[in-house]
């Protein structure tokens, strides 16, 4: 089936590791006399740089905008990642959901690309936003008969406004010149757009992207704010998963942001306001708030070249207020139900720690030790041995740069229960607590991730990705990266330290799929 | 430049894509649009690579690619021979074999073992089937490369089916089987699969009554390993940091003593797609429809203007993302969806299938379904216009590099051309079709395909709650309810 676009994956940030990749360092060598990365090179250079010691070219404009280059020989093609600092973590109730939708209304075209007569276009969004405050007011004061009228002459006139519009014009352009993979993803802490290109064409991703930062039009905004309620329903309204999810964030997060969806409440949704999103874009799309990496067949001076002269000239824009919140300890265990007509699904929560402390190695590790494949010790006991479960993961998240939540999530294999699995789990954690893995258990989850560190080389935007989020949020690509060498110290006792301290009953929170009462008894 | 090592027996001609402009910069004046145009590009001057095409003891092909880039291998075998070319009665056993053929041990190694060494050699390793095919892949670091490959090829010859893990796997998918209905979109796929192939291995999901235990004895396990994983049904490629005169005895090593194929495997049936056409609805209770709409289709993958039409046509209708039609009119300007696209399935020897796909509240599922109707109905009635043929065009030629991007991409393309019965030239073939389609060959193909009113001739299956429609249903002719399966007995 197609792959759609704009689309947040899920709608969260959930890796099964949050800690970055490995970066051991068995295979650095030495750096080829281009000062590339190989990709497809000869036989007797497999020398190759990993990790930290890759040659990133580090450069930053004079309006702050950070850009990261790492040329690689291969085939011709380029993979270019933007990175804003601002998610949902920025968002205040009752705006639920804007960094999301801007980041759909960022396709929409410009002043000047997508649109026959922008002027034209600009006259009507007075009139559509002026509507739009009137059914807020009405709204406010309880009268909603006259709603249903103004949405439909908000739609005769977004209609009207379509008139001037070529849809779709920045996807055209860069598809039709050979981009691929044209997307944006939006999570608690960035807000992300990544596209493929030919490598000789690279320069019309700086036209056009340098356009859309400074110059962008959130026409079509009526009909794009209810595609994004559409995406809401078919990601979480209509998924047992997706709803188990977000009550299991709201529960264990009750002050924090990270308990907030990214893609928004729809009652928060459907009431957004263009003047909100055209000032919340102004605020932190500068590019002081950005990070650009560039990975792929190209030469590094020409990048810089041209970062120069198309992004050069923007202002820079300001840095989002810090996040002040913090989550309070939390003393007695949660529990929360999701009643859906689906099969059972269980989420346990322990909050833990940020990505930057000094626990989360050995958290990574944990999460390895208990979920990271066959031979892990919740997948060996609850799926293959006692046959409670069909399948089990670990995460922590749903952000890098605040406290998270520790999760282990699990579907029961019929008839076992939630209750089943979770009694599976604790025995397992207090084993932990009791005694240290053993060392080969350790050295395999070592051996993957030295292996994995290799394999990330492989993918040009991979790579990007990963340069800019680490620039993104610690300032410096190389961070993550470093994860690799703190994952690598983690010893055994370690594991059974945090172990002990994280998971106590008093501070977990459960979320668990139910059939409706109707449906159970059918 | 480093370009690609001169492996292949021949290299096919260089590309070069060269956008046409004229040479003048850009200034204050100029719109973005207009400064698009204006830009110029340099040629994209690059050699394809190919795999080197061996056959090794005792007459497999392998396609062969070195890379030695990183320290990485990467072993790829495909064999014919999947879960349709076997009957209703083996089904379970053709879905599980290649699970199990991972999970269930060999016969010198216990699963748990295996779990270990491939962990512990950090190896990754898949095993799958489908339709005619089953395939298996394994990326290992280059030091590693003799014992992984020792292990990978342990996996597929000599399997124990162990039966703890075979009565993981069993449980395991009947428990799938009581949640199928549990995501909207996998229900409505799987129900639109078997309204339109009905008793055919297409159309077939995995009931309760194909994991009997007798029908996952070790028995019947080995028969359908003896029949596909033979070395008469099989293809090899590999990739990586590893030369050829490493890698070929290495693998005459692996494939010494695998026994042939005792018989060939006939070929499945083709569908015969008697389904009616109409409406057909899952009743669930939800506030957003599930939407599919579809009939079978005569388009095959062949080197011939209706395949290509066929392509390029699809691409304008729903699959070339925002920009299709489909997403323009459903979503972009409507709102109505988040995701709408079309499908167009082309197999080799059979019919297959056309059919357009979203998701809407509920209230709004009809005029959704006369939104898409509407253009399908357009595409048959008309030729799509020169640019959005040039633009479809454009995408795939000037796109063209990514069928490059990684040596293990070569290789499994090559590997499935092969067992696709594709010429070696394919690609340069594809390049050349897909630039000849014009729009009265997309026109022709939509016309001999779909109906002109977008509605006849289709069907269309939605999964949702027709309370909650708004206009309802009548206006699209009978409807037929369709019952959920009955509740699976839980193991």
């Amino acid at each position: 089936m197609t792959r759609y676009n704009r689309m947040t994956p899920r709608n969260r940030v959930t890796p099964r590791h949050n800690f970055g990749r490995p970066a051991f360092r068995w295979f650095v060598v030495l750096l080829m006399v281009t000062g590339r990365v190989g990709a497809w090179a000869e036989a007797g250079s497999s020398q190759v740089l990993t990790g930290a010691q890759l040659p990133v070219v580090e450069h930053e404009l004079a309006n702050g905008m950070r850009w990261l280059v790492l040329p690689r020989t291969g085939a011709p093609t380029v993979s270019f990642i933007v990175k804003f600092r601002v998610g949902a973590v920025n968002e205040v109730r009752g705006q639920t959901g804007i960094a999301h939708l801007l980041e759909h209304l960022l396709f929409k075209g410009t002043e000047t690309l997508g649109t026959e007569d922008p002027t034209a276009e600009r006259l009507l969004f007075v009139r559509m936003d002026a509507l739009q405050d009137s059914i807020l007011g009405l709204e406010a004061r309880g009268d909603t008969t006259a709603v249903a009228s103004l949405r439909e002459r908000i739609d005769s006139l977004e209609t009207e406004a379509g008139a001037h519009v070529l849809p779709n014009e920045f996807e055209r352009v860069l598809s039709t010149n050979g981009g691929r993979g044209l997307n944006a993803s939006t999570d608690w802490e960035s807000t992300t757009y990544f596209v493929e290109m030919p490598s000789n064409r690279a320069e019309l991703w700086f036209l056009l992207e340098s356009d859309r930062m400074a110059n962008p039009v959130f026409r079509e905004f009526y009909t794009e704010r209810d595609v994004v309620a559409e995406e809401r329903r078919l990601r979480v309204e209509t998924n047992p998963g997706g709803l188990l999810f977000e009550a299991h964030m709201a529960a264990a997060f009750t002050i924090h942001p990270y308990g907030q969806p990214v893609v928004g409440y729809m009652s928060d949704i459907q009431r957004l306001r263009r003047p909100d999103v055209e000032a919340y874009f102004r605020r932190y799309y500068g590019p002081r708030n950005a990070v650009v990496a560039v990975v792929g067949d190209v030469d590094a001076d020409q990048i810089l070249a041209w970062a120069d002269e198309y992004f050069g000239d923007l202002p820079a824009g300001q840095i989002p207020e810090p996040v002040l919140s913090v989550e309070p300890a939390q003393t007695g265990e949660r529990r929360v139900e999701v009643a859906f007509d689906a099969g059972p699904q269980v989420r346990i929560g322990w909050p833990v720690v940020e990505t930057a402390h000094p626990d989360a190695p050995a958290l990574t590790v944990l999460s390895w030790l208990l979920t990271g494949g066959p031979t892990s010790r919740l997948h060996r006991r609850l799926v293959t041995q006692d046959r409670v479960a069909t399948a089990i993961y670990s995460t922590m998240g749903p952000g890098i740069q605040f406290p998270a939540i520790f999760t282990i999530e699990a579907t029961p294999r019929l008839p076992n229960t939630t209750d089943d699995v979770e009694a599976a789990v604790y025995a397992e954690l207090d084993s932990l607590r009791r005694t240290p893995p053993s060392e080969p258990e350790l050295q395999r989850i070592r051996n993957q991730l030295e292996a994995g560190e290799i394999r990330q080389l492989t993918s040009n935007l991979g790579l990007a990705l990963q340069l800019a989020g680490s620039a993104s949020a610690f300032g410096d690509w190389r961070t993550t990266f470093g994860f690799t060498g703190r994952l690598a110290a983690v010893d055994p006792e370690d594991v059974r330290r945090v172990a002990r301290r994280f998971f106590t009953r008093e501070h977990r929170t459960v979320a668990t799929v139910v059939r409706p009462d109707s449906v159970a008894g059918r | 430049m480093n370009l690609f090592r001169p492996s292949a027996p021949q290299f096919a001609p260089a590309i070069a894509l060269v956008w046409v402009g004229l040479p003048v910069g850009l200034s204050a004046q100029e719109t973005t649009a207009t400064a698009v145009d204006f830009l110029v590009f340099p040629p994209l001057e690059f050699r394809q690579p190919e795999a080197v095409q061996h056959r090794v003891e005792p007459g497999v092909e392998v396609f062969f690619l070195e890379d030695h880039s990183l320290p990485l291998v990467s072993l790829f075998a495909r064999f014919r021979g999947g879960p349709s070319y076997f009957s209703r009665e083996e089904h379970g056993a053709t879905t599980a074999v290649p699970i199990l053929l991972r999970s269930g041990g060999t016969v010198d190694l216990s699963p748990d073992s295996v779990d270990e060494i491939l962990e512990f050699y950090a190896a990754q390793i898949s095993f799958g089937g489908g339709g005619p095919s089953s395939f298996s892949s394994v990326n290992t670091l280059t030091r590693n490369l003799d014992e992984v490959l020792e292990l990978w090829g342990s996996l597929l010859r000599e399997p124990a089916f162990d039966p703890t893990r075979v009565e993981v796997w069993r449980g395991q998918q009947l428990d799938r089987v009581s949640r199928q209905s549990d995501i909207p979109g996998r229900l409505a796929i799987s129900k639109f699969n078997n309204l339109l192939f009905g008793d055919h291995p297409v159309g077939w999901e995995l009931r309760p009554e194909d994991l009997d235990p007798e029908d996952l004895a070790s028995d019947v396990l080995h028969s359908v390993h003896r029949r596909i994983y033979c070395w008469g049904n099989l293809t090899l490629g590999v990739t990586g940091d590893v030369t050829w005169n490493d890698m070929g005895p290495k693998l005459e090593q692996m494939l010494d003593g695998w026994p042939p194929c005792e018989s060939d495997l006939e070929p499945p049936p083709t569908p015969t797609f008697s389904v009616e056409p109409g409406v057909y609805v899952v009743q669930r209770e939800l506030d957003q429809s599930t939407i599919i709409i579809g009939k079978p289709s005569d388009v095959r993958l062949a080197d011939n203007e209706s395949y290509y039409s066929a392509l390029i046509g699809n691409s304008i209708l729903g699959a070339s993302g925002l920009t299709s039609r489909l997403a323009r009119r459903v979503r972009t300007q409507e709102g109505l969806a988040y995701a709408v696209g079309t499908v167009w399935t082309t197999p080799t020897r059979s019919r297959g299938i056309i059919a357009a796909t979203t998701q809407t509240r509920s209230e709004s599922t009809v005029e959704t379904i006369r939104l898409i109707a509407e253009a399908l109905g357009e595409v048959a009635a008309a030729p799509p216009d020169d640019f959005e043929v040039r633009d479809a065009v454009d995408r795939i030629v000037n796109g063209f590099v990514f069928n490059f991007e990684t040596p293990a991409l070569i290789v499994s393309r090559q590997m499935l051309n092969l067992a696709q019965n594709l010429p070696l030239d394919w690609l340069q073939r594809f390049l050349a079709g897909v630039q000849s389609v014009t729009p009265a060959g997309v026109h022709d193909v939509f016309h001999r395909t779909l109906p002109l009113n977008g509605l006849d001739d289709m069907v269309i299956l939605i999964v949702g709650d027709p309370a909650g429609f708004d206009p309802g249903l009548e206006d699209l002719g009978p409807v037929r309810f369709l019952e959920e399966e009955e509740a699976v007995p839980r193991p």
